[in-house]
């Protein structure tokens, strides 16, 4: 549509101007991360990428996030399953409650498992013990990756149960099926696009989760420190390259997953 | 009570002589409630073995209840459900054998028209080769073969049917289920479709129940129609019987177009707003003073300009001729009832006694006929003609309330 007569002024001025706010605050700082890191060689880099605690964070992080992403993905599933079909009094508020780890602080959701889970935690006490200690281990930075991303498969694979068609179900079930039956030819497959995307959303949160992570791991080199946690602490320590290979590693990856969701957008589309 | 009694007598299954022929599915004293509402009353009926059954009604009469209580998708308040003699009442869905064909087919989106198909057989642990065979049986009776590998959203509507269709067939079910299956389809392709499924049909021997709100579908499709109002089965009865002798006013309404006169009993006579039509052969049904109607169809309207051209059909009254309209094949007239000079029917044989208490009074209603096109033709009639109004069948029910 035409607003105004001859060539519109607003239309070039508007689109610099997005541009322009979206310099400092989003394309330069990531452009720092590999200007900076690929300034003194791409030799310097990968030396820097090699080092054993570095790779023990990367990895951790991949392993933590991997598990908590397992476990919220099947758990998002069976409560979308419960929460779509069953209708029961207060169900309205588990499904706020399910989704509540998003609106809390990582920190506060930290100290908070650290009040349960810890030695002197009202859990924790019962399991000291036995010599059983889950704080500072690899285990809570996996309790705490699926406290915070809870929500997120959930909340990809709900929409999908709610707008499938019952008569899928009710056609499986007059042919003869079992509800199992029904759930693994039918529901499931349905479901694929949003298992996939959910579990996506699900692994990169967990992978750039700080602020729990930090309270309930101990941030202890080559035992339980995480990327994000290695970042932090070489750059507390002055070792800017060192914490840079890192960042670059885990911008990358993060692009990766971003692509991955956006462009294959369609194939997760529920049909 | 007599109309109760009429309707009686066509809901109680004429085919159920004695015990000797099982129905292959018989439905006896449903009833469903959707909160305190009432959906169904006291639903009975039978399907006999490779009859299709017609349940047709208008949007909310609760048909579609009825179908989903016999598939075990929903749970009647009273009343049981019988497939070939077993009472199957109190088990759920799946171990009805029931085949449902769904309002939009319900084709499961990720498996292509093989696997759904071999679905049924597939759950029930058959081997492969057996599975196998079925399925190509069953495409060739389709007619889909070309199309085994494709997914239901590859498909027309049609072709999407009768894949449902075989999915059904797949595990011989003991009664078929059509739930509205002509609805998302046009016209052309749905004339089509309910030809090929009737023939399918009598080919595999399967009864069936259908539903629908188009009476027309009804009355092409079914073997024996059953019309339900408000939860209520009205009539049931071959197409034939609830088109041209229907129990109610409101199955001679929905069936078709229907003149309905209203009129008391006086003298053995039939009192039409100053017109007497004398019911000699029926007095012994209704009472003095009761309030009946007089229901007759368009299409069994014949008009003459004189008494004679009527020949042995039943003689109404006279009438002018309103309004004309030509519609194709045939002619739509609307007439208005007067019983001016020269215009009375004359007492004979074979028609019925017409007096008039009042000269030149007429009857609020006008009456719609319908002519024939060479009928129309070789008898032109205008607007004001005076005209003879006679009837070759017609119904005389109570008036309700």
């Amino acid at each position: 549509m035409r607003h105004v007569r001859g060539f519109d002024i607003a239309r070039p001025i508007s689109i610099g101007m997005l541009i322009i706010m979206m310099l400092p605050l989003v394309f330069l700082p990531l452009a720092s991360i590999f200007l900076f890191g690929t300034r003194t060689g791409l030799g310097n880099f990968w030396q820097a990428l090699m080092q054993p605690e570095a790779i023990f964070a990367l990895k951790l992080s991949m392993v933590t996030s991997f598990w908590a992403t397992i476990f919220n993905v099947l758990f998002g599933l069976f409560a979308a399953y419960v929460l779509s079909r069953y209708n029961f009094w207060g169900r309205n508020a588990l499904i706020v409650t399910i989704s509540l780890p998003t609106a809390i602080p990582t920190a506060v959701a930290g100290f908070a498992l650290l009040l349960l889970w810890g030695p002197y935690g009202t859990l924790g006490r019962l399991l000291q013990p036995h010599g059983i200690q889950i704080m500072f281990t690899a285990l809570a930075i996996i309790l705490a990756n699926i406290f915070v991303t809870f929500p997120l498969a959930f909340g990809v694979i709900k929409p999908v149960f709610d707008t499938m068609s019952r008569s899928l179900e009710e056609a499986s079930a007059t042919i003869g099926a079992t509800r199992w039956q029904t759930f693994w030819h039918v529901t499931l497959p349905s479901l694929r696009g949003a298992i996939v995307s959910g579990a996506l959303l699900t692994f990169a949160r967990a992978v750039g989760e700080f602020g729990s992570t930090i309270l309930v791991s101990g941030n202890l080199a080559g035992r339980t420190q995480t990327a994000p946690l290695y970042i932090f602490a070489k750059f507390n320590e002055g070792q800017i390259e060192a914490a840079n290979a890192i960042a670059i590693v885990l911008a990358l990856f993060s692009f990766l997953i971003f692509s991955v969701l956006f462009f294959a957008r369609d194939w997760f589309d529920v049909d | 009570m007599a109309q109760v009694a009429r309707a009686m007598q066509n809901t109680v299954d004429p085919k159920s002589e004695g015990t000797a022929t099982m129905p292959a599915a018989r439905v006896a004293g449903v009833s469903k409630y959707f909160g305190k509402t009432s959906v169904l009353q006291n639903i009975s009926f039978d399907v006999a073995e490779g009859e299709a059954l017609v349940l047709l009604g208008a949007s909310g009469s609760g048909k579609t209840t009825i179908l989903r209580i016999i598939a075990g998708l929903e749970q009647p308040y009273t009343g049981k459900i019988f497939l070939h003699g077993k009472d199957v009442t109190e088990l759920p869905a799946r171990e009805r054998g029931v085949g449902v064909i769904f309002q939009a087919y319900a084709l499961f989106p990720k498996m292509t028209v093989e696997k759904n198909i071999g679905y049924g057989l597939m759950i029930r642990k058959r081997k492969r080769k057996e599975i196998k065979k079925t399925v190509n049986e069953l495409l060739s009776l389709v007619q889909l073969e070309e199309h085994r590998k494709k997914y239901p959203s590859q498909l027309s509507g049609g072709q999407q049917q009768r894949v449902a269709i075989a999915r059904t067939l797949a595990y011989k079910p003991e009664v078929l289920l059509f739930d509205e299956p002509f609805g998302a389809l046009d016209a052309q392709t749905r004339t089509h479709l309910r030809r090929e499924i009737r023939s399918l049909l009598r080919k595999v021997n399967v009864p069936a129940v259908f539903i629908t709100h188009d009476q027309e579908e009804a009355l092409e499709l079914g073997d024996r129609i059953a019309v339900i109002n408000a939860g209520n089965i009205e009539q049931i009865g071959t197409p034939a019987e609830v088109y041209n002798n229907p129990a109610t006013e409101y199955v001679a309404t929905f069936l078709g177009a229907a003149n309905i006169l209203e009129g008391t009993l006086r003298d053995d006579a039939l009192d039409v707003g100053g017109v007497r039509i004398p019911l000699s052969n029926r007095t012994g049904e209704f009472k003095e003073g009761q309030h009946l109607k007089l229901i007759f169809r368009p299409e069994d309207v014949v008009l003459s300009k004189n008494q004679e051209g009527l020949a042995n059909h039943t003689c109404l009254s006279g009438a002018v001729v309103e309004e004309t309209s030509f519609v194709g094949a045939f002619e739509r007239l609307r007439l208005r009832i007067d019983q001016g000079v020269g215009t009375t029917c004359e007492p004979g044989d074979m028609s019925y006694l017409l007096t008039t208490e009042a000269p030149e009074r007429s009857t609020a209603k006008p009456v719609l006929a319908t002519r024939p096109k060479p009928i129309a033709l070789s008898t032109p009639l205008r607007r004001l003609d005076r005209v003879f109004i006679g009837l070759t069948n017609f119904t005389i029910l109570p008036a309700s309330r």
